[in-house]
Parts: C-alpha cells; sequence; structure tokens
C-alpha cells in the first residue's frame, strides 16, 4: 500500500487521474483481448477444419476412412461434450449472479466449471490412449490424433486460467460486487477481475463451440 | 479527489508483491539468460529421455524410417526448461497460488543497468532493445549463410560443399531470414517506439511481450542446431513429402518454425490491443502516425495469419513423430494439404515483412521533404487494403504445383488486384516528394532507396503473378531475384533506415554519419549489382537450390557472387557503426536531432521510465510541417481533470463490466 500523503494535492490528483486512465484502458484490453484470442483461435482451429474437409474431399487412395475403418468412441466423445457444453453453461450462468451481485453463487458454479472442465481433459487423455486406430491408418484417423490434443490444451489452459480466477476473487470482498468499494484499489481490483472474467467467459463459450463443432465433424458426419 | 492506495499497485487481488527477497539474492541465483540456459539444457537431456521412453516400441514413422519423437520432446521441454529458467512462469505459478503478483513497473523499479538486457524484462523500451540487438544477430547469422551459398555458386562444377550440404545452407538462410526477420520491425521499433508515438506510458500485455521476444533466441538455437544433424532439405518452405521424409534436422526446422508462428502470434496480439486501447486523448484514428498504422495492419496479418502456419508446422512434427499421415498421400493425407496450409500464411507473412517498412519511409520522407504527408488517408487504406487482399492470394504459390487450372485466373486476378493498394503507397511518396526540397540525410537516402527497390520487385512480381509468366519462370532465380527486391530492397533497406532514424531517439546516441553514408552507398550499389542480374540468370533458366549450373552463365554468376560479399561488407560497416557509436565513443544526442514533429520525439533521448512525466493530449497530427500556424503535436503537460474527461464519459458499457 503506498500513501500518497506527502505529495501535494494537484499531483495526487493527477495521479488518480492517470492510474483511473490505465484502468479503463486495462478493461478495454481485456475486452479486445478476448475478441482477438477468438480470432486467433478460430484460424488455429480453422486449420483442422480445413485439414478436415481437404483430405475427405479429395479421399487419397480412397483412405479417408479406408477399409477396416474403426470409428472413434461415441461414449467418450458424448462425455467428453457434455462436460464442456455444462462446463461452459454453469460459467456463464454464474457470470450472471456475479454481475448480480452474488459473488458465493459465482465461486460455486466456477468450482463446477473448473471441475467439469478437468474432468473432460482427463477423460479426453483417457480416449487418446486408448484410440481403436493408428494414428496414421487413414485421412480421418490422422485428423482426429491431430485436432483432439490441441483441444485438450486449450480446455485445460481455460481451466488454468478459471482457477486463477478463483484465486484472485477470494479476496474480494462479496460486499464489494454489490456496493461501490470504500477505495478506488479495491474498485479497480473488482472491475479488473469481472473484466477478466467477462473475457474467460467468451473464451470458454468459444471454445465450447469448437468443441460442438468438432464433435460433429468427427463423431456424426 | 483523494486517494488512500495506489491502485495500479493492487493490479492484481493483493496489491503488490514483495519483490525485495528476489533482490537480496546472489545474482547468479537471479532469473536471467544464464539460468533460461541451464533450465533449456536440463530440458532438452529429460525430454530426450522421456520420449525414449514413451516411444521405445515404434520404432518409424511412417515414411522417413526413423522415430523422433525424442528429438522433438527434447527441442520442446528445452524451450520450456528455457522459459522456466528465465522466470516467464513465476507470475503465473503465483497466480495460481493465489500470491500477489507485482504490477510491471514495480518490477522494473527492482531492476535496472545492464543486466536488465539479460532477463525477462516487461519494459517495453528493454524488450525493443532486446530485439534490436538479437534481429542483428539473426540478420548477420542469415547473412553468413548467404555467403557461403554465393562462394559455392562462384564455380558451376567446383564445389567447396556436397550438395545436401548446399540445401541445407539454403534452407538456414531461408527460413532464418524469413521465419526471424518477420518481426525485424514490428520487434525493435513496434515495441520501444510504437507507445510513445500514441503517447501511452505502457503495453497492454508487458508479459506477452517479453514472451514473444524470448521464444526468438529459442527458435533461433533450435533451427540452427539443425546443421548439426544433417540439416533439411526443403528450403523455407518445407514442402511434403519431402519434410516428412527428410532426416532429422527437418524436426528442428518445424520446431523453431511453429514457435516463431507462437512469437509473433503474440507480438501481433500486444500490439493491436495496446494501439486500440492506450491511445492518449485526442490521438484519434486520424491521427496515428503510419508507422503505427502498419503495425496495426501487420499484427492483424499476424494474429490472423500464423496460427494456421502453427496448425501446419504441428501436423508435420506429428507426422514425423506420432506416425499420423497427414501429408502422406497413400495412406489418406495429401502433401498438397501442407502446400494450403503454409502460404495461407505465406503470402500474408510477405506483406508482414513489406508493410512495417512502408511504415518506416511513410515517417520518414515527410520529416525530410519539411511537407506534409500527402494522402495521409490513401496510406492507410493502401495498408488495409495491402493487408486484406493478402488473404486471398496464396494460390498464386501453387500455379504449377497442382492447382486445379480453372483456380488460376481468380489468384491472378486477386494477386494483381493487390498493385492497386500498393500503389496508393507510391502515390503518397510521389505526393509528398513533389516540388520538396529533399534533405538527403542517411535515413532518407533508406527510405528513397526503398521506393526504387521496391518498385523493381512489385513490376516483377506483378509480371510473375501472371500464370504464363510464372509458369516459366518458377523456381528460377528470376523469382529469387524478384522476393530479395521487395523484401531485402524493401525491408532491409527500411530496417537500416530506421536504425539511423530512430537510433539517436531510442539509445540518446549518435550514430556516426559518414560510417551511414558510407554504408547506405554501398548497400545500395553493391545490392542492386547482386540481384539485378540475377532476373537474367533466372531468365537463362538458373534454377534455385541446385548447386551446378550451365558453364555459359559462369561470368554473371561470379559477378552476383562478389558483389554479394561486397554487399555483406556493407552490412559489415553498419554494424562497426553501430558499436562504434552506441559502445565506444557515445556521442550523446539531442532528443529532436530532424526536427520532427512525432510524438516520440518530443521527449528526452532516450525516452525516461513511464516514457512521459504525465499523459499527453494530443492536438494535432504528427505531419504538418512547413503548415502555418500548425499547432503543437501535444500538450506534454495537460491541466488536471483534461486527461478524466477523456474517459469518463466513455463508460464501461463496452469492457461488459458493470461496477
Amino acid at each position: 500500500m503506498a500513501e500518497q500523503t506527502t505529495q501535494p494535492p494537484n499531483e495526487l490528483d493527477r495521479a488518480a487521474e492517470e492510474a483511473g486512465f490505465y484502468h479503463e484502458a486495462a478493461l478495454n484490453a481485456a475486452w479486445t483481448g478476448s475478441r482477438f484470442a477468438i480470432g486467433a483461435l478460430a484460424f488455429l482451429y480453422g486449420a483442422f477444419a480445413f485439414a478436415y474437409f481437404y483430405l475427405r474431399s479429395i479421399n487419397s487412395e480412397g483412405r479417408w476412412k479406408g477399409s477396416g475403418y474403426h470409428a472413434p468412441q461415441m461414449g467418450y466423445g458424448v462425455t467428453i461434450l457434455v462436460l464442456v457444453l455444462v462446463s461452459a453453461v454453469v460459467q456463464y450462468a454464474g457470470l450472471q449472479r456475479i454481475k448480480a451481485g452474488a459473488k458465493g453463487a459465482w465461486q460455486a458454479a466456477a468450482l463446477v466449471a473448473l471441475l467439469l472442465g478437468t474432468a473432460a481433459v482427463v477423460v479426453q487423455i483417457l480416449q487418446l490412449l486408448s484410440l481403436p486406430f493408428q494414428p496414421g491408418s487413414s485421412g480421418f484417423s490422422s485428423v482426429f490424433t491431430d485436432t483432439y490434443p490441441v483441444l485438450l490444451v486449450s480446455w485445460l489452459a481455460a481451466m488454468l486460467w478459471l482457477e486463477i480466477l478463483v484465486m484472485r476473487a477470494r479476496p474480494l470482498t462479496a460486499i464489494s460486487f454489490l456496493e461501490q468499494p470504500p477505495t478506488y484499489a479495491e474498485a479497480f481490483a473488482v472491475q479488473r477481475f469481472q473484466s477478466s472474467l467477462s473475457a474467460f467467459t467468451l473464451v470458454w463459450n468459444f471454445m465450447a463451440v469448437v468443441t460442438l463443432f468438432f464433435f460433429l465433424l468427427f463423431y456424426v458426419l | 479527489m483523494s486517494i488512500d492506495i495506489e491502485p495500479e499497485k493492487a493490479q492484481e487481488p493483493a496489491g503488490s508483491g514483495p519483490i525485495g527477497p528476489r533482490l537480496a539474492r546472489p545474482w547468479w541465483m537471479r532469473p536471467a539468460m544464464h539460468t533460461g540456459i541451464i533450465g533449456a539444457i536440463l530440458g532438452y537431456f529429460i525430454g530426450h529421455w522421456l520420449g525414449n521412453f514413451l516411444s521405445w516400441e515404434y520404432a518409424r514413422n511412417a515414411l522417413s524410417d526413423m522415430n523422433d519423437f525424442p528429438l522433438v520432446l527434447g527441442y520442446v521441454i528445452a524451450v520450456v526448461g528455457w522459459l522456466a529458467g528465465l522466470g516467464v512462469f513465476n507470475d503465473l505459478g503465483r497466480q495460481i497460488l493465489g500470491k500477489p503478483v507485482p504490477a510491471a513497473e514495480e518490477e522494473e523499479e527492482a531492476f535496472g543497468g545492464v543486466a536488465r538486457y539479460f532477463r525477462f524484462s516487461l519494459d517495453h523500451k528493454v524488450v525493443g532493445i532486446q530485439y534490436l540487438v538479437g534481429m542483428i544477430i539473426y540478420f548477420c547469422t542469415a547473412g553468413l549463410f548467404a555467403m557461403a551459398i554465393r562462394t559455392e555458386l562462384l564455380s558451376p562444377s567446383y564445389h567447396i560443399m556436397s550438395s545436401s550440404a548446399y540445401l541445407m545452407v539454403v534452407g538456414e538462410h531461408g527460413t532464418m531470414m524469413m521465419m526471424l526477420m518477420s518481426s525485424v520491425v514490428l520487434g525493435p521499433f513496434g515495441n520501444y517506439l510504437m507507445p510513445l508515438m500514441i503517447g501511452s506510458k505502457r503495453m497492454a500485455f508487458p508479459r506477452l511481450e517479453a514472451l514473444s521476444f524470448w521464444l526468438t533466441p529459442a527458435a533461433f538455437i533450435i533451427l540452427l542446431s539443425s546443421v548439426l544433424i544433417g540439416g533439411f532439405p526443403t528450403g523455407w518452405t518445407g514442402y511434403a513429402p519431402l519434410s516428412v521424409q527428410a532426416m532429422e534436422g527437418m524436426d528442428a526446422y518445424a520446431v523453431a518454425f511453429g514457435l516463431m508462428g507462437i512469437s509473433i502470434c503474440l507480438a501481433g496480439f500486444n500490439i493491436i490491443v495496446t494501439v486500440i486501447n492506450y491511445r492518449a486523448p485526442g490521438m484519434r484514428w486520424s491521427r496515428l502516425p503510419m508507422f503505427v498504422w502498419s503495425m496495426v495492419t501487420v499484427s492483424f496479418l499476424m494474429v490472423l495469419a500464423t496460427p494456421v502456419l502453427i496448425g501446419g508446422m504441428y501436423l508435420l512434427i506429428l507426422d514425423r513423430t506420432v506416425q499420423t499421415a497427414n501429408f502422406v498421400n497413400t495412406l489418406g493425407g495429401s502433401s498438397y494439404l501442407y502446400e494450403n496450409l503454409f502460404w495461407f500464411f505465406g503470402h500474408p507473412e510477405v506483406y508482414i515483412l513489406a508493410l512495417p517498412g512502408f511504415g518506416i519511409v511513410s515517417e520518414i520522407i515527410p520529416v525530410f521533404c519539411r511537407k506534409p504527408l500527402f494522402g495521409y488517408r490513401v496510406a492507410g487504406a493502401g495498408m488495409i487494403g495491402v493487408a486484406l487482399l493478402s488473404f486471398f492470394v496464396w494460390q498464386h504459390h501453387l500455379f504449377v504445383s497442382g492447382i486445379n487450372p480453372e483456380m488460376r485466373p481468380l489468384f491472378m486476378l486477386t494477386t494483381e488486384l493487390i498493385s492497386i493498394p500498393t500503389g496508393f503507397i507510391y502515390l503518397v511518396a510521389m505526393g509528398t516528394f513533389w516540388k520538396a526540397k529533399l534533405r538527403l540525410t542517411v535515413p532518407m537516402l533508406f527510405a528513397l532507396a526503398l521506393y526504387f527497390n521496391f518498385l523493381i520487385g512489385g513490376i516483377s512480381g506483378v509480371f510473375l503473378s501472371d500464370v504464363p509468366a510464372d509458369t516459366t519462370e518458377h523456381g528460377s532465380f528470376f523469382v529469387m531475384a524478384h522476393f530479395h527486391y521487395t523484401i531485402m530492397g524493401g525491408l532491409i533497406f527500411a530496417f537500416f533506415g530506421a536504425c539511423y532514424y530512430w537510433l539517436p531517439k531510442m539509445m540518446g546516441i549518435k550514430l556516426n554519419q559518414k560510417l551511414g553514408y558510407l554504408h547506405f552507398w554501398t548497400m545500395f550499389i553493391f545490392f542492386n549489382s547482386t540481384f539485378l542480374p540475377l532476373f537474367a540468370v533466372g531468365m537463362a533458366g538458373q534454377p534455385r537450390r541446385v548447386f551446378e549450373y550451365a558453364t555459359n552463365l559462369t561470368p554473371l554468376n561470379d559477378w552476383v557472387s562478389i558483389s554479394s560479399f561486397l554487399l555483406g561488407a556493407s552490412i559489415l560497416i553498419f554494424v562497426i557503426n553501430f558499436i562504434w557509436s552506441t559502445v565506444i565513443v557515445r556521442e550523446r544526442e539531442v532528443a529532436n536531432p530532424w526536427n520532427s514533429r512525432g510524438l516520440e520525439w518530443q521527449v528526452a533521448a532516450p525516452p525516461p521510465p513511464g516514457n512521459f512525466e504525465h499523459i499527453p493530449v494530443v492536438l494535432s497530427g504528427p505531419y504538418d510541417y512547413g503548415v502555418k500556424d500548425a499547432p503543437a503535436v501535444a500538450d506534454l503537460h495537460p491541466p488536471v481533470g483534461v486527461v478524466s474527461a477523456s474517459y469518463a464519459s466513455a463508460g464501461t458499457a463496452s469492457t461488459g463490466v458493470e461496477a
């Protein structure tokens, strides 16, 4: 804590003004950054989707799936999809609750979302360790083996982010989500936390849509 | 208004962190390059051992009869160890454990002196200098490979290296230049100057910015390590199926290029978010310096195009390690898949290299013409147009590589269209030069040279975009001459122009002008003497990446080789000048030696910590040279209340925050 009582009043006001300016910029940066992160992720996963459709359409040597094709285990696929989707929905609902001032409700929702997302990571690892095909046995198996480890890493990174948010929320008082906190420092900390949470929720929702998209490609089409 | 707690020190939940204990440690225990190197070495051996342990039961991949898994895992964990040793994960670890994290400014205050250039610094100016030195080292290393190529080509039949060694050298040169030089402008000048130019005291994501730099030495060393294990035969493009079949050196290529892709993406992400959100009050989009516009457009390309490259390199690594068959035609994959993924990044990459050069010269020419930049909006539109169109031209690299013939006219058209926004940028230059009294300083000469060189590169590019011409010249030295004219003639000349223009600001020292003129004239003459004859060599049928050629082309090749050595010597003049001026003589420079209106020139040289004493309020554009009664570019000491008024009305709606 840096008490600024020794500075002249004008400089004190200026420090507060500049702090406010950069605080506002940081809030906007979280908003903008999450949108650009989604753009970058869309192009990354777009590369995998392109590989899927490209290899599927040319069916090189008749081996897009080939003879003796084994589909990936539907049970694993559905489980992972449900875990990720429910995690995203729970987190989204939690965000709405904390926006309404209920910090405790969000904390509970976040823990559930964290648990479900981590479970999705674990189940995905289990599936990759017991795939019914060799990675290079066909075009399909290759793209499947390409895509899911990257999704897994993305889910893991998202869960790490959520865990950090859960830890960040701990020292913030519940009342500060309902009323204007007494100091700028506390107000700024709460606002920054909320902007990070909004950014995370957006990215996690996007990841849920990506998971659904690839589920449709690999398990349904 | 009073304030109880300094808000910026409470960025994280529990306020500022205790940085005192870290300072109390002896220097060799503080995270820096040496701990990074130790981490990398340990990581490599752990990764290699782990790779052998995990993959002992499969011994070969689909095409190359090798198991590259241990090597790749060694590289990956070496990078993790390098970053861990540098302390990259320290703050992340603290956050995961719910411990306080010091604000970026607070960390920087704790470390000073030369040592900060060897550590994971969060100061954008330190990162800019780190990038500058790094890029000069990478550029000179890649240049030495070029010297080796030209030495081999002195004779059509007498060889100083084997054909495979020649391919290795060509690959190292091309990859190092194309991969690492992507950040040659954005890294040093973008990171250092952009916050100053927009009136900001900081970057949006300083940790990402620092990470983007520290990934580049890792990529450089990994790529260089390929030499120790046989190199790679594919050149910088890494085409499948050869890249899947190649020996272990190819793994170094794929890992290094993937890493550099991550670095580029992070750097662009940070820059663009900073420009959007951290501009000073009054710094409207219509007042942004053209250099910042070029950074914005390049950052868009970096953020959107490089993830596709990362994906492509990842697929290649999986083909070479866990035996997928993405690029193996006989197993359901396709080598064209690689070519498409690569060039979807690869062509925007060309503009990632070119656009910063345009930004630099657009910044330099109004200063030395003492005239406003002609057609400011046209220049911005040109950059945006080039950036957008660059996503729609990649198939022209595949005109003779199996593209559906019916698609050729479309991509020929889009490629030719890109010359229109490029022409805008030339129009802006011509308009600025019109009736101006040019001051032929060293930076201005480099800027003028860019327009000359890029014109040759651009016109030959339009020629090559036509399918019949491309079919004839594809894979020849003609193409090689074309892209050297655009990239070296454009980007590298602009880079050196920027060095002479901005280094006095960045380092507070004068660069020796006599050596500068000598550098320029030797570089300009020998650059053209090297690459202009290569158009003729290409037209005469000499193919790229082949170390033997027809005897009748010997005189031209010898001319080119000797010119290239002299070109190398001209770069050496710069290196000598750089070291002489910055390390030995260190003659102080005034704050604004060019009498420029740019906001970055309104502060001391070198800029103080925090860039500005107070957040400036921008009053006018940066190019009102010679305009009677032009207002000052900014108020550097605005009264209290002006800055807060600028954001008070903005509210919080755009953040999604309801405080």
